[in-house]
């Protein structure tokens, strides 16, 4: 990726030499002559730069405090040279590769979020995009591992990085038939502890290595005829592979210190082996149509059929038991291989019939159908001395299973005025589902559910003027049959939304939203309810030339409980209680300038402060100034703050300065 | 016939929310007077215009350009620049009158009133103006049916036709994207200042990596990967599968099933701060003299939830969103 990023810098570079001949002239001053002349030939285009973009890059300091490991699960902004941003754009006047060139690159130099992007093309014959993200997932929090294990705070820690790259190439965009070809690979690798589990009783922290990649290719052609009919046929496929290692040799107690027996759980050597691999072949049928014009179509089929073979295994020596039958044994060596087989059918389609001026009828249907077959084999050989062969567990359940959903919705607006639009529609979801049911099932392998849900909709977008607009969204809904204890069963849903333009340089915008959710089922009591309530202010006198404010505060509240089994499968109420209040601001003023430079103040930043069930706070303040050196260079300082802090999880806090100084070039 | 009858059942059934029975009847309301004022609203034979008001011609976009030189030369860079040049759609030299009308009128008087400005049109009516190019495109597949769309979100809304520069219609760097978006969505982009969150307010994503703006045959605008997979597995392709032993609300529920992806306060953006009651809040099959009718309810076996060992219980079922090799998601 470091050379990519070198190619890309080197492309202005390169684009330069022959460009320097074919220079345009200076650009013409708007006079009112040369305008009158213009007008009386056609005008070109206004003459610029065929190159413009900028660069900044500068040194990063980052003082912490308080718990590292959050910080970086949280921040993980590191220290050092950085090249923080970078975009530029060519245009080419003969034309010749491409008529422009569009390229950024933000976050490189060991940021945890590094991507780069290439957009070119030729008016006619190409449109090429190249999309690359370096993203680090790194997570290591105490609470989410077991404070008692003696080995400490450091099961399910993953110092990983996902990374994305994408090429898509459209061919003659704008014609009437576009072929287009693309390539997406998406990968994970790094390093993490997972736990080893054995028989339930206790649990190993062993080192891996994560390993997975995704590479997905596609080509299709899209066929737009006379602008009343569209087809879109595409086909692609898939390969997946997941090689995930572990392994470990020392003395590991596991989590659990409490003897069995009077024997201690131990773990002495592992060596854990993934090998998944996965293909898939899928295609795709898109069509709208416009038969009259007082009639839509549109629909499309999409099937897929993702497929995974497996091979794993394990070895495992020290001192472990069957806690069933009480033996112990000092090894133990795990088989597995299987397949799954997953054809994925979707399909939905539509219309839109405008019957009178006024009313639009919007009706839709929607299939999704998932048929899953699985023959996974695992085989367990025991080993009660490394040369004594123990109990041998074969486990070979091979099941398939079904999901359906299906989904019909009406919708009728009507303009009851020019500014007032009125919205009533109703839908229905229905489908059902075969699964494989849990271990401690009484009623067989498989479980089924269903879902059945009547839905009411109405709205209405309100706009007596320019200045004021109000949108309103309503969703309430009673159902049969639900699959899941926390599903959507009896709700509502109301969302509003206004905005008004105080005046030119002014704006207000507010949103309010809520959310009810009820399980009345005696088993169940599921009682959800969420408000969210925001209002937005933007002021910008002048345009924003000297100042410019905006200002966001929100407001959200969070209750849920529903009945579960608890301590020892005794009944319980598991409650859940989040109040927040979420600000965010950003002032931009332009101090006063010299030598016809303007340095640039931003002041701003956000808060989060959250109470009830796992209270915290996270303070993100920033400054930064712009000064100007020349017209092609600026000189930029940053401060920005990270403070967080969990009353419930006071070791899990940090506090964080970081410092940045660099400079901006611009062409 | 089917949609009414279903109507009726869920006007019946919704008695016990109130909210919902006015709501559906004011609909119901709304849709007879519509078709009673829409047939009441269309003219009989359209009447002949008086002299004095003859329909406008077309003057072509270099006379636009004498008053308007800062749009004419910001247009020249414009996406829409092939519709003044190119022949496809047969307004070859009258780009700015294909949107704005024939413009004769307006030259003459440099009235307002006398020329369409889209900005101003309600938002069914400025779309029409769009897709008199763009309705048979591959982003209408979902339009119909968009949130948006029900909503009134016009096209203007996110592109800006008259805009310069590297972003053409609609801006394409990810902390631009956001900023738009959040524009109307500031509720939604507080949470993302949230401390778990995807990157977004770091610019390392845009909304549009998971939602398609235009519409989708998911629920939430979610986009589609290989063909019709949620788009969350475009980044998270090792939690595709298909596994040997799969965990059904992934397929079922999906993500948010546990998840909270625009942002939590708690880790690994879950819904509840204690990974226990994520999971027990499902896998509690609580003695009931009705059917609960629910997959999951299987309970556990018997852990002591007092100790921290079984607090977490993904230390142990690690491969919670599905497994190769065991059925108890334990590796």
């Amino acid at each position: 990726m470091r050379y990519l990023l070198a190619l890309i810098l080197m492309v202005p570079a390169l684009a330069q030499q022959p460009e320097q001949p074919a220079k345009p002239a200076a650009p013409a001053a708007a006079t009112p002559a040369q305008t009158e002349e213009k007008t009386e030939s056609p005008v070109p285009a206004p003459a610029e730069d065929w190159l413009t973009g900028s660069v900044d890059f500068g040194y990063r300091w980052v003082s912490d405090a308080g718990n590292f490991q959050s910080y970086r699960s949280v921040v993980n902004l590191g220290q050092g040279p950085k090249l923080t941003g970078m975009d530029f754009t060519i245009l080419d006047p003969q034309k010749r590769l491409f008529d422009r060139l569009d390229a950024r690159a933000y976050g490189w130099g060991g940021d945890p979020y590094s991507t780069a992007h290439v957009d070119a093309r030729k008016q006619g014959i190409y449109d090429f995009s190249f999309d690359y993200r370096n993203i680090a997932y790194f997570d290591a929090l105490p609470s989410y591992s077991n404070p008692l294990a003696p080995a400490g705070f450091d099961e399910q820690a993953f110092d990983t990085h996902r990374r994305n790259t994408s090429f898509s190439l459209d061919l003659r965009p704008g014609k009437q038939i576009i072929p287009y070809l693309a390539f997406d690979r998406n990968s994970g690798y790094g390093h993490g502890i997972d736990t080893w589990v054995q028989d339930s009783n206790d649990e190993f922290a062993v080192p891996t290595l994560l390993r997975d990649s995704t590479n997905n290719y596609r080509a299709g052609v899209r066929i737009e005829w006379c602008n009343c009919f569209h087809l879109t046929l595409e086909v692609g496929g898939t390969t997946f592979k997941d090689d995930d290692l572990a392994s470990y040799s020392g003395t590991n107690y596991g989590d659990n210190p409490v003897p069995l027996l009077g024997q201690t759980l131990v773990l002495n050597s592992l060596q854990q082996a993934y090998g998944i691999r996965g293909s898939s072949i899928y295609s795709k049928v898109l069509a709208t149509a416009s038969p009259f014009s007082w009639l839509n179509l549109y629909g499309q089929f999409l099937y897929s059929e993702p497929k995974t073979t497996v091979n794993y295994t394990d070895s495992a020596t020290g001192n472990f038991a069957l806690i069933g039958s009480l033996l112990f044994y000092s090894g133990q060596q795990n088989l597995g291989t299987g397949a799954a087989n997953q054809p994925h059918t979707s399909a939905n389609a539509g219309f839109e019939m405008r019957p009178f001026r006024r009313l639009r009828i919007v009706e839709s249907w929607m299939t999704d159908r998932y048929h899953d077959a699985a023959s996974p084999l695992t085989a367990e050989q025991i080993l009660l001395t490394p040369k004594t062969l123990g109990p041998d567990l074969i486990t070979a359940p091979n099941y398939t299973q079904t999901v359906n959903y299906n989904q019909q919705q009406t919708d009728v607006l009507f303009d009851l005025t020019s500014k007032l639009t009125l919205r009533g529609g109703y839908r229905y979801v229905w489908g059902d589902a075969t699964v494989l049911a849990g271990q401690l099932s009484q009623s067989g392998p498989l479980a089924s559910g269903q879902l059945s849900r009547n839905v009411g909709l109405a709205g209405l977008t309100f706009r007596p003027s320019q200045k004021l607009s109000v949108n309103l969204d309503y969703e309430g809904a009673s159902s049969d049959r639900i699959y899941f204890r926390t599903s959507l069963n009896d709700y509502y849903k109301l969302r509003a939304r206004a905005r008004y333009q105080v005046a030119a340089s002014l704006m207000l915008q507010a949103n309010f939203q809520v959310l009810n959710n009820q399980n009345p089922n005696a088993a169940i009591q599921y009682n959800f309810g969420s408000r969210d309530n925001s209002l937005a202010v933007y002021w910008t006198p002048a345009g924003g030339k000297r100042i410019s404010v905006m200002g966001e505060y929100d407001r959200s509240s969070l209750s849920s409980s529903i009945d579960y089994l608890g301590l020892f499968l005794s009944p319980a109420v598991s409650f859940y209680r989040e109040n927040a209040h979420t600000a965010s601001s950003t002032i931009d003023i332009a101090l006063p300038g010299y030598a016809g430079l303007t340095p640039k103040f931003t002041a701003g930043g956000s808060l989060f402060i959250s109470s009830g069930t796992r209270p915290s706070r996270y303070y993100q303040p920033l400054m930064r100034l712009s000064l100007p050196l020349q017209k092609r260079v600026s000189w930029n300082t940053e401060w920005k703050y990270y403070g967080y802090g969990e009353q419930f999880y006071l070791y899990e806090g940090f506090r964080a300065q970081v410092f940045m100084t660099g400079l901006r070039l611009t062409r | 016939m089917t949609a009414l009858l279903r109507l009726v059942e869920s006007t019946r059934r919704a008695r016990r929310l109130p909210a919902v029975r006015g709501v559906v009847l004011l609909a119901m309301a709304a849709l007879c007077t519509a078709a009673s004022w829409g047939a009441q609203d269309k003219p009989a034979a359209p009447a002949p215009p008086p002299a004095a008001t003859q329909p406008a011609e077309y003057v072509g976009s270099q006379t636009c350009q004498m008053c308007h030189e800062d749009l004419f030369n910001a247009f020249q860079k414009n996406p829409h620049q092939q519709v003044e040049t190119g022949n496809k759609h047969g307004w070859a030299t009258k780009a700015c009158e294909s949107c704005h009308g024939p413009g004769s009128k307006h030259a003459d008087s440099a009235s307002a009133a006398d020329i369409r400005n889209p900005a101003k049109l309600k938002a069914a009516e400025a779309d029409k103006i769009c897709l008199t190019c763009h309705l048979n495109q591959p982003t209408n597949v979902g339009r119909i049916n968009s949130s948006h769309a029900r909503n009134q979100v016009s096209c203007t809304a996110c592109h800006s036709i008259h805009a310069n520069g590297p972003n053409g219609l609609v801006p394409r760097k990810q902390t631009d994207i956001n900023k738009l978006c959040a524009g109307c969505h500031a509720d939604i982009w507080a949470s993302f200042q949230r401390p778990y969150k995807h990157r977004l307010p770091e610019g390392a994503m845009s909304c549009v990596d998971c939602h398609n703006p235009h519409g989708s045959f998911l629920p939430r605008l979610m986009q589609t990967v290989s063909a019709n997979e949620p788009g969350c597995f475009k980044c998270h392709g090792d939690k595709r599968g298909p596994f040997t032993y799969e965990h059904p609300p992934v397929r079922l529920e999906g993500c948010t099933a546990c998840h909270q992806p625009h942002g939590s306060a708690n880790p690994r953006m879950l819904t509840r701060p204690e990974v226990r009651f994520v999971c027990l809040e499902c896998h509690s099959n609580m003695p009931s003299t009705t059917p609960a009718a629910t997959l999951g309810t299987i309970p556990p076996a018997i852990h002591d939830l007092r100790s921290p060992r079984f607090q977490n219980c993904n230390l142990c079922h690690q491969k919670v969103h599905g497994s190769y090799v065991s059925r108890d998601f334990l590796k």
